[in-house]
């Protein structure tokens, strides 16, 4: 698992646990993650959050991951599911969807930094990311401002018409 | 490789008389990009067919981090500002009518019949001498703008040797040189046409359906086509027509797939 992945799995981690979200399901293929959280504090359940490992490594090697034994019982960061929308948008949290079809690029141009990360506070009308189709660049703006909760796309991924990409706290 | 091929504004405002360009267009000697400029406009509240053209480009640029290369007075560097009553889900019509509309005005001009590479590179041959870039502002909702930027090889006699395989212009197409104040006249009375008419109300799926039919018609790499597509991952195939969408479909040896953004390739080719 890669450095980018791992930091996505935190994030998804993360995100649950601000949300204060028990459980936290995630089915797609042979890929199953299931996330458990301790009451308590909101600490990680690990064994629960392991339960799964020989699923996600099966995963992992699909996704030319290398596997890091010291890191193994984390899962593949993968397309949030429907549940994990529905739940941030319970939450009270802003949802940033995409108006076209395309691909979904974190930056002007390859190599380039992101224009936002997690964490980043963003004003309304601040550029987020570009959806690329047909050679037709679409810079999609926040709507709102607040805070960058969550990229819920990857950088590359295919996205269509309505998708989610962003989660904001709105302030 | 300069030559004395002048824009006459007043004469460009009565030749495109009763269409949203007439009376607003902007030339400029030297800008850094006319898309980026007409980008800036559009925020600014630049009305809906306003015209921004130069004669050189220090920043011409194409798509992710390819530059596109516009040394002074050599082509028509020319950008569109257009606020279309049109979904967001069909703005992409309107890149693919784009290329159509280049394609139309050369013939126009030079009785050539150039090439459509998908979705809108246009070429003579394997040899690119058109490229058009689309940017766009849309809630999801509601389209606020789009500027159409299209760069147009004229009058270049030769390229440097690291494009000399894959670029040509209409001088080299034809050995003479066309007037760029012609070509934009014909290029924005084929672009008014097309943008009209995808904005049609209750018209849009005919509209549509004439588009990927004059695609199908004018080029060559649309089906039965070997190539390779550069997207996220790189995968080769043969191409196999347009879905309904207007995208286009190459059939891989995983089965069939479709291409969203372009980086579409002849497979072993250098263009």
């Amino acid at each position: 698992m890669n450095p980018e992945e791992i930091k996505e799995l935190k994030e998804l981690i993360e995100f649950l646990k601000d949300n204060n979200i028990g459980e936290f399901d995630l089915e797609r293929g042979d890929l199953k993650v299931r996330l458990k959280f301790a009451q308590q504090q909101g600490a990680v359940d690990m064994p629960a959050l392991s339960a799964n490992l020989s699923h996600l490594l099966a995963a992992s090697q699909a996704h030319q991951m290398t596997a890091a034994p010291a890191h193994s019982h984390v899962a593949p960061a993968a397309t949030p599911s429907p549940a994990e929308t529905a739940a941030s948008e319970d939450a009270g949290l802003h949802i940033v969807k995409s108006p076209i079809v395309g691909t979904f690029y974190e930056s002007p141009s390859p190599g380039t930094a992101a224009f936002v990360k997690a964490g980043d506070q963003i004003e309304n009308g601040q550029v987020l990311c570009i959806v690329e189709a047909m050679k037709l660049m679409n810079e999609i703006e926040a709507d709102v401002a607040g805070e960058v909760v969550r990229r819920l796309v990857q950088n590359g991924q295919p996205v269509e018409y309505g998708q989610p990409l962003f989660a904001v706290r709105p302030r | 490789m300069l030559i004395d091929d002048p824009f006459d504004l007043p004469a460009l405002d009565t030749a495109l008389e009763g269409m949203p360009f007439a009376g607003n267009l902007h030339h400029f000697p030297t800008i850094h990009s006319t898309n980026t400029h007409g980008m800036q406009q559009a925020e600014m509240g630049a009305p809906h067919g306003s015209v921004y053209l130069a004669d050189e480009q220090t920043a011409g640029r194409g798509r992710g981090a390819h530059e596109w290369s516009s040394p002074p007075g050599s082509g028509l560097y020319v950008s569109v500002l257009l606020r279309p009553q049109i979904a967001p889900a069909d703005v992409l019509w309107i890149s693919l009518a784009a290329g159509l509309a280049v394609q139309s005005a050369v013939r126009q001009l030079t009785s050539l019949e150039a090439d459509l590479r998908w979705p809108n590179d246009l070429l003579f041959g394997r040899k690119k001498f058109c490229g058009i870039l689309t940017e766009l502002n849309a809630e999801v909702t509601r389209v606020r703008h789009l500027v159409i930027g299209i760069g147009i090889n004229v009058h270049q006699a030769q390229f440097p040797p690291e494009l000399r395989d894959i670029a040509t212009s209409l001088h080299i197409e034809t050995g003479r040189d066309w007037p760029r104040q012609e070509l934009l006249a014909a290029l924005l009375k084929s672009l008014d046409r097309e943008v009209s008419a995808l904005t049609l109300p209750q018209k849009a799926a005919e509209v549509q359906q004439e588009i990927m039919a004059r695609l199908e018609r004018g080029s060559s790499w649309i089906s039965g086509k070997a190539v390779c597509v550069e997207e996220a991952e790189r995968f080769c195939g043969i191409t196999e027509g347009l879905d309904s969408r207007g995208f286009l479909l190459v059939r891989t040896p995983q089965g069939l797939r479709r291409v969203l953004s372009g980086g579409v390739r002849e497979a072993n080719g250098r263009s």
